[in-house]
């Protein structure tokens, strides 16, 4: 089932001085429960290209489509709300609440949604305990180390059972042993939970774990490799 | 959730938000205090003036309000009490002979009205009785025929205050533990009699140094003040023809209140002891001065009574004292004035703090929009904190205020060096501050007002924010 499709997407930045092709006429179409990577050298509008997926960008051109929705045909505020409902965020920084706990962290968005408190217990502690922090639900975000904050922000971006989540860059601040452990538990989920996982990033370990492989440069679409992992 | 993310946002930075907590705190508490310290002004003017001077109504006739002569007295005077008597609101009233006099005693004169009054009545309307200053005699009696009450200042007017320093005053001040240095400095004009304050005070300000004159000077004004009770005071008056006549009379008691214009012209005789001087065998009515129980009455009271009262002229407190009347009036006024002042000084300092808040957060506030927090939760929670922070310093505020008013108006607040200009303008020098509950509400209602229209700058400086740029700072 497609839960994503981009047709004919173009992003130009228009300075005074230059006009920059960010995005240049990219289609792709992307299926439930794919593990993709975007991959690409800095520059090729690997972040642009996840900001529009994301709508917290509009297109110059083309047609992005979630679970069948234009984004261009919503309002502002409905498209935030949109984004609630259907978009899952993992930032490179964590970008955790720093006054909430963890579980406060990962309740937030279902809050916003007004889920029932005993749905939001259950699904919070369920994402958690996938995530290996099922003892750590107290502590702060200052208290967690770079991984655990990164494993939060994971459980965080799948509370809501989101169409897709977009993970820009989810391993460049941590080590080698925490990125390892974060990626094994971001194909779990995705297993698991039948949720698509976007990448944008430049660390060949979560290229090797990708499924799918899209490479960019100069904003075009230059190869996208699907391919068939041993089980 | 937003308002515990709210709360706990403002407790994110805890110096600076109790640099500004407490900088709301010592606002509202000098806010409270000051508007505490003039309504106690207010109020104290305010029940001077009727309870010493005006009553809360007042009938006169209306030539005599023009020209205050003798003859212009109340016609039939006991058909108009006949219905004061009926009224429900009625404390009490009094009916009183008005004439302007000269006062004269060996020494000097001064010019004052005379009040011919019953003692017994004004006892039940009046403060006066109770204001007989220590060593000064006591009240007029209805039976002390010849006597008359006159206040400090008249006494002074008409030097009957004198200073004397006695070698028993002299040995009471050494049981007070005053040192031998300025003991033996008063030696220096022991027995020696001063007729006014401000000769003897002089006299004081040579002997002694500033530290001493500072530490025992109005201990020993006080324990040297001696009025001449007894002594003889001619009044002199125009009798019914016109003609002066001239009476004695001698000083029962010297009174003071907090209002030195009124008590400087006040003297009080017996009606009938006055009416013997001006002659005619009848007791005039040229005041009668009238209490209620409730001062609320007074408007409609004196509309009633307007209607039976002839040729004469209905007067309510507010005509008869307009000085604290627009004062009580214009209590309203002080507290916007005087917490609009606070409150904007405050706002700034709030949006101030919020603006830095926001400006800090500007990545997590991105954050938060990406991840489908929409505009007007950001905006809430924004204005969350800053209610939050405001509040806690508003209710901290409040309840040490109001505290230190609660101390302070059973202690009083005492302005002794300023104590001769407040009194000129009716003022006590000791003030009780006052804080109604209404003044409470209307300050908390003010700090809220205050904090959410501080909160709505950085609340949008926070909205315009684009989430794709606020992720990218750091």
């Amino acid at each position: 089932m497609i839960v994503l499709e981009l047709k004919n997407v173009n992003k130009v930045y228009n300075s005074s001085e230059v006009k920059v092709h960010a995005v240049n006429d990219v289609t792709l179409n992307f299926t439930e429960a794919e593990f993709v990577a975007i991959v690409g050298p800095s520059g090729s509008g690997k972040t642009t290209l996840l900001n529009l997926i994301g709508g917290l960008d509009m297109p110059t051109s083309g047609e992005i489509k979630i679970g069948g929705t234009d984004l261009s045909s919503l309002k502002p505020s409905q498209l935030i709300d949109f984004r609630l409902r259907n978009i899952g965020f993992v930032f490179q920084s964590y970008n955790l609440i720093p006054v909430l706990t963890a579980k406060e962290n990962v309740e937030f968005i279902m809050t916003l949604q007004k889920w029932p408190e005993k749905e939001r217990d259950e699904r919070t502690m369920e994402l958690l305990n996938a995530v290996g922090l099922g003892d750590r639900i107290n502590s702060r975000p200052a208290r967690l180390s770079g991984g655990q904050q990164q494993r939060v922000a994971v459980a965080r971006a799948l509370a809501s059972r989101p169409k897709f989540v977009l993970a820009d860059e989810p391993t460049a601040n941590l080590d080698s042993k925490s990125a390892t452990t974060l990626l094994e538990i971001m194909e779990k989920l995705n297993h698991e939970e039948k949720i698509t996982f976007i990448f944008s990033t430049h660390d060949p370990r979560v290229v090797k774990m990708a499924h799918r492989v899209i490479t960019l440069e100069d904003g075009r679409v230059v190869s996208d490799d699907v391919r068939e992992l041993p089980s | 959730m937003l308002w515990s993310v709210a709360w706990k946002n403002v407790w994110r930075n805890k110096k600076r938000s109790i640099v500004v907590i407490v900088a709301v705190t010592f606002g509202i508490i000098s806010g409270v205090l000051l508007v505490g310290i003039m309504e106690g002004w207010v109020r104290q003017r305010l029940n001077d003036a009727i309870n010493n001077e005006v009553s809360h109504i007042q009938i006169h006739n209306t030539a005599y309000l023009r020209n205050e002569e003798i003859d212009l007295s109340i016609d039939n005077p006991d058909q108009i009490l006949k219905s004061i008597d009926t009224l429900r609101q009625l404390k009490g009233w009094v009916r009183r002979t008005k004439i302007i006099a000269m006062a004269n005693t060996p020494w000097a004169n001064t010019g004052i009205i005379i009040y011919g009054i019953n003692p017994d009545d004004e006892r039940k309307i009046s403060d006066i009785p109770g204001k007989i200053v220590a060593g000064g005699g006591e009240y007029i009696g209805s039976q002390n025929q010849g006597s008359i009450l006159i206040s400090d200042k008249t006494a002074e007017l008409l030097k009957l205050k004198q200073y004397i320093l006695t070698d028993t005053l002299i040995s009471e001040l050494r049981a007070l533990s005053f040192p031998d240095h300025v003991l033996n400095k008063l030696e220096t004009f022991k027995d020696k009699r001063f007729r006014s304050p401000k000769d003897f005070k002089a006299a004081l300000r040579k002997e002694l140094v500033r530290k001493e004159l500072d530490r025992y000077g109005q201990v020993i004004m006080d324990k040297a003040l001696d009025y001449r009770i007894r002594n003889k005071i001619q009044i002199t008056i125009s009798d019914l023809q016109g003609d002066p006549v001239q009476g004695i009379f001698r000083v029962c008691g010297i009174y003071k209140t907090t209002n030195t214009g009124f008590d400087q012209v006040s003297a009080f005789v017996n009606a009938p002891d006055l009416a013997a001087l001006y002659g005619g065998g009848e007791i005039l009515t040229h005041e009668i001065a009238i209490m209620l129980n409730d001062i609320g009455d007074a408007d409609a009271v004196g509309e009633e009574l307007g209607r039976i009262a002839g040729g004469n002229t209905v007067s309510t407190w507010k005509a008869l004292a307009p000085d604290a009347a627009m004062m009580n009036d214009f209590m309203i006024i002080y507290y916007f004035i005087f917490v609009g002042i606070i409150m904007l000084a405050l706002a700034f300092g709030i949006i101030n703090t919020m603006l830095m808040a926001v400006l800090e957060r500007t990545k997590e506030l991105g954050m938060l929009m990406a991840i489908g927090m929409n505009r007007r939760r950001v905006f809430s929670m924004i204005m969350l904190e800053t209610i939050f922070l405001t509040i806690v310093g508003a209710v901290s505020g409040m309840g040490m205020g109001w505290g230190i008013a609660s101390v302070l108006g059973k202690t009083g607040i005492h302005f002794t060096g300023w104590g001769e200009g407040f009194e000129a303008i009716g003022f006590s020098s000791v003030v009780y501050p006052v804080v109604t509950p209404g003044f409470i509400i209307f300050t908390a209602a003010m700090v809220i007002v205050t904090a959410i229209i501080s909160s709505v700058w950085p609340a949008r400086k926070a909205l315009k924010l684009n989430p794709v740029e606020a992720l990218r700072t750091d």
